[in-house]
């Protein structure tokens, strides 16, 4: 069975295509605004003028055509609606020009199944960091259920607002890695959880308080030590909560050499198990919705427009 | 000394008669950040005990904190976890119990179902590891939003019938002083990054 997934629910436009879950192509294009953050409709006018060149690409790698297709998965949500938008168009008109069913897959629970699936972990607690979500999510009952989140911005949205203060342009996360390792002197910041919740914005604003008196460099190593701890905490509680014994993380932050040694020595701390993750996955990408959406290939789905909010425990798991 | 539980936080001894949480180093955190952390919720851990435990409220009694300030001696209840005796005849206890605590200024900040101990007909709240004194309505509200979701979690067939107890008895005990929590209550619920019709 061929599956082929489209992801576009903020910087990325994705297209992967699956045969029998095992990804024969993952091809994907990322907008970057020329100064300060995402525009949503200008993502939404590089993912329309893109996509059609992404899909042949990925057909091309696949060495298959939109004929043999069997199922059409797209990213439902949550993410910006006309980013969304653009997936849905693209594959309802696919879906309809070749007679084939589709299949709304929730982002957040695909970045989990595709975690499971390249490394091989079967139950972890998944730590999603990118510039919009910033959630730990685990298997309970039937559900992937978000058991701490921020309650605010996400964590590479922090990395981004302090870069633009720096200079540095979007995505921030990798230059300021750069500075980190040349930081010496930790500064004070705020450090908040609130039970498995963390907390983002009040660190922002302390920062941009700060950011003139120091140097650069330890602004950016204050800054990644303290946020990845705050996360590395809420990751472990949730795995000590749940009684879970590996750990996974996903999203653009995800990237990070720090926060990856982070939550490795944390893993070995507690006898838990830590797998990195490629960027090719670990990122947003169109594989993991085509794979998703073959795992959810028998469900029956009524609504399929696009849902900005659509939560990760709002979907029902019956494949596991 | 025995070990009876390896939290994320904290390891939990036993001796005879008291219980020592040892908040052990974090190795993934740099010690500029670990250290303080560390002592500080120890040290606010055995303030909020001892405001509690000296209103003649449910909590262990605290003894005394190790000098490396790691490491806290409390009394030892010995009850089960409530998440292993799980009844939603105690929610009633519960609601009121936090009410109780709140009035006194303190947040216990992270309740979950795990942190309650049943002992008999008695109800306990147990590690305020992140606790802090406020009588905002606020933080009020975030301890019955982290418990309404730790019970919505952990035990959601009972979720609905749980809760309404757990509020019911939670604003009763809290009296005129609820409604504003209420409102605050509704509103982190808004403010949570994705909700979809609710």
């Amino acid at each position: 069975m061929y599956v082929l997934g489209i992801e576009s629910t903020a910087h990325t436009f994705g297209v992967g295509i699956i045969k029998d879950g095992e990804v024969l192509s993952n091809e994907r294009d990322i907008y970057r605004p020329k100064e300060g953050g995402i525009i949503p409709s200008e993502a939404a006018l590089h993912h329309y003028n893109l996509g059609p060149e992404i899909l042949k690409r990925a057909l091309e790698k696949a060495k298959i055509s939109l004929t043999d297709i069997d199922l059409f998965a797209f990213s439902q949500g949550p993410g910006l609606l006309p980013c969304l938008k653009v997936g849905y168009q693209m594959i309802k008109f696919l879906a309809n020009k070749y007679n084939k069913n589709i299949i709304g897959v929730n982002h957040c629970v695909a970045h989990i199944e595709i975690a499971r699936k390249v490394t091989g972990l079967k139950d972890p607690v998944m730590l999603y960091v990118s510039g919009g979500n910033t959630q730990v999510v685990t298997y309970e009952n039937g559900r992937y259920v978000v058991f701490g989140e921020t309650q605010d911005i996400g964590v590479g949205n922090l990395l981004d607002k302090t870069g633009r203060r720096l200079g540095i342009p979007f995505p921030a996360g990798p230059k300021i890695e750069e500075l980190a390792k040349l930081g010496k002197n930790y500064i004070k910041l705020p450090y908040v959880i609130k039970g498995m919740d963390v907390s983002f914005s009040g660190i922002e604003t302390f920062v941009s308080q700060i950011i003139k008196k120091h140097r650069m460099e330890d602004v950016c190593f204050s800054l990644q030590e303290t946020v990845f701890a705050m996360l590395m905490e809420a990751s472990e509680r949730a795995m000590a909560y749940c009684k879970k014994d590996s750990l996974i993380i996903a999203g653009g932050v995800a990237a990070n050499t720090r926060l990856n040694e982070m939550g490795k020595i944390m893993c070995e701390e507690r006898d838990a198990r830590f797998k990195f993750m490629e960027k090719e996955y670990a990122g947003d990408n169109g594989a993991m919705i085509a794979y998703t959406g073959y795992l959810m290939r028998d469900y029956v789905q009524d609504d399929l427009s696009p849902r900005p909010d659509f939560r990760t425990d709002a979907v029902e798991i019956k494949y596991r | 000394m025995k070990i009876i539980a390896r939290g994320a936080e904290a390891i939990i001894y036993e001796n005879e008669a008291e219980i020592i949480k040892y908040r052990e180093e974090k190795k993934y955190r740099i010690s500029e950040i670990d250290v303080p952390l560390r002592r500080s919720r120890t040290k606010r851990e055995f303030t909020a005990l001892s405001t509690c435990s000296r209103a003649g409220l449910k909590v262990p009694k605290p003894i005394k904190i190790s000098k490396e300030g790691d490491k806290l001696y409390m009394e030892k209840i010995n009850g089960e976890q409530f998440d292993y005796v799980f009844s939603i005849d105690k929610m009633n206890e519960i609601g009121k119990l936090l009410a109780d605590i709140n009035k006194l200024g303190v947040v216990h900040g992270d309740l979950t179902t795990a942190n309650i101990l049943v002992k008999g007909e008695e109800v306990y709240l147990i590690d305020f590891g992140l606790s802090y004194f406020s009588k905002k309505d606020e933080d009020r509200a975030t301890d019955i939003f982290l418990f309404k979701n730790a019970l919505k979690a952990r035990h959601p067939k009972e979720f609905k019938r749980a809760y309404e107890l757990f509020i019911g008895a939670y604003g009763a005990t809290m009296g005129k002083e609820f409604k504003g929590i209420e409102t605050h209550l509704k509103d982190i619920e808004r403010r949570g990054r994705y909700h979809e019709n609710s």
